[in-house]
């Protein structure tokens, strides 16, 4: 039984509730940041941080938290690990960090963290709650990457910043500005929702 | 309302917020004080990478490297750093003072472009510049920071022209960026401030 729900914490975040595909959350920075396979792995890894050490502290101090005052709570501590990771990243990683900008900061107001927060850290114990925090985490995390891959492959020939595509190839500008985020997102929820999910349900 | 009931309802969220607060907040500032230095370490090796790259010197990868090749290559008057003094390019032999280069800002499309700009000696043509800081559209205005851009400025004499993207060809001239016309403006009215007013900022030191 309780194996079973630790199995099902886990895989539901990445598969059919996914955060982005499937609750459309964190859509901000899925659009922002993933011109670029290696500012994505940066990103997301921030937000994996995040959403796994916030939800277990959350859930550690769940009982000790008044409800009126439980949204500040919450947020004081997303806040806090946030910048944690941004004072980390600013010493340690200086190009990646400038080149985040502000993405970094607005980990904080990503919807993901705050849902699972209020939607499972505030009714489990801190184990579980480790483990769907850290999976939410996985689950925007393959997603971004993904997205992230065919951006900056369409849009600079490269990946990780190293040429992959020859000169023969021409740059799809678009795909590394903003609207090129949109079209990657759509045909990716297209696809996984008509074909992935779909199979699920006939089985069903 | 009875005591215990004000305490629950009224004092306690307050102090638990208070704790809960100091105990991040101490955290956090642990965390900070911790990494101040490596952060201002990044930062004035930056600035020296700006300045190398403005002045046309090959940028070193490493920072020992970076920190040497600044050494050699300049030596600050007044604050320079600050944008308040300036850096007289040394080269050669005698180290020679072959140029001068100074912070500049000015206000951009959407925040403020701060630049390194680095002059001959003549202080009217460009050895090069480099921009520090700018929030300007990506891929659009943000395509100053790109090497071509930066690199037309080289050995030209200002007042720069700016001229359609692709037509420059004059000694004076440089691509303004497609789609970008604001910004473009605004690195003109920088670039070409800075150029009218280097004798005066340098002390006429010509």
């Amino acid at each position: 039984m309780a194996r079973g729900k630790v199995k099902n914490t886990f895989l539901d975040p990445l598969g059919k509730n996914n955060p982005v595909f499937a609750q459309v959350l964190g859509i901000c920075s899925t659009l922002a940041v993933t011109n670029s396979f290696k500012n994505t792995v940066v990103m997301t890894m921030g937000v994996l941080f995040t959403t796994t050490l916030s939800n277990f502290t959350i859930s550690l101090v769940r009982k000790l938290i008044p409800s009126r005052v439980r949204m500040m709570a919450e947020t004081l501590i997303i806040a806090a690990y946030v910048i944690i990771v941004d004072v980390v990243l600013r010493a340690y990683l200086p190009d990646i960090w400038q080149q985040l900008g502000p993405y970094v900061g607005l980990i904080i107001t990503n919807c993901i963290i705050m849902g699972r927060a209020e939607a499972f850290a505030l009714t489990n114990p801190p184990g579980l709650s480790l483990v769907d925090g850290l999976a939410s985490g996985i689950g925007y995390t393959y997603v971004l990457l993904v997205i992230a891959l065919f951006r900056e492959l369409l849009g600079s020939g490269s990946i990780w910043g190293f040429q992959i595509l020859g000169d023969w190839w021409t740059n799809w500008s678009i795909m590394i500005m903003p609207p090129g985020a949109f079209f990657m997102l759509a045909i990716f929820i297209w696809i996984i929702k008509g074909v992935v999910l779909k199979e699920e349900e006939v089985k069903k | 309302m009875n005591g215990s009931l004000i305490f629950k309802e009224r004092i306690y969220p307050v102090l638990f917020m208070l704790v809960l607060t100091l105990i991040f907040i101490g955290i956090v500032s642990a965390i900070y004080l911790s990494t101040r230095e490596v952060v201002l370490l990044n930062e004035s090796l930056f600035l020296k990478k700006a300045l190398l790259y403005a002045a046309d010197f090959p940028v070193p990868e490493g920072s020992t490297e970076a920190e040497e090749a600044f050494q050699t290559h300049f030596r600050e008057v007044g604050d320079g750093r600050s944008g308040e003094g300036y850096f007289e390019i040394l080269q050669g032999q005698g180290s020679q003072v072959v140029g001068y280069a100074f912070l500049t800002s000015g206000a951009g499309l959407w925040g403020e472009i701060e630049a390194v700009l680095a002059f001959e000696k003549d202080l009217k043509t460009l050895r090069g510049i480099e921009f520090t800081k700018q929030n300007e559209t990506p891929g659009l205005g943000a395509r100053i920071t790109e090497q071509w851009f930066k690199e037309q400025f080289r050995r030209k004499k200002g007042p720069f022209v700016f001229v359609p993207e692709g037509e420059a060809a004059g000694s004076n001239e440089v691509d303004a960026i497609t789609g970008a016309t604001r910004t473009s403006e605004a690195v003109k009215a920088i670039v070409n401030r800075a150029v009218n007013e280097a004798g005066e900022f340098v002390g006429g030191g010509n």
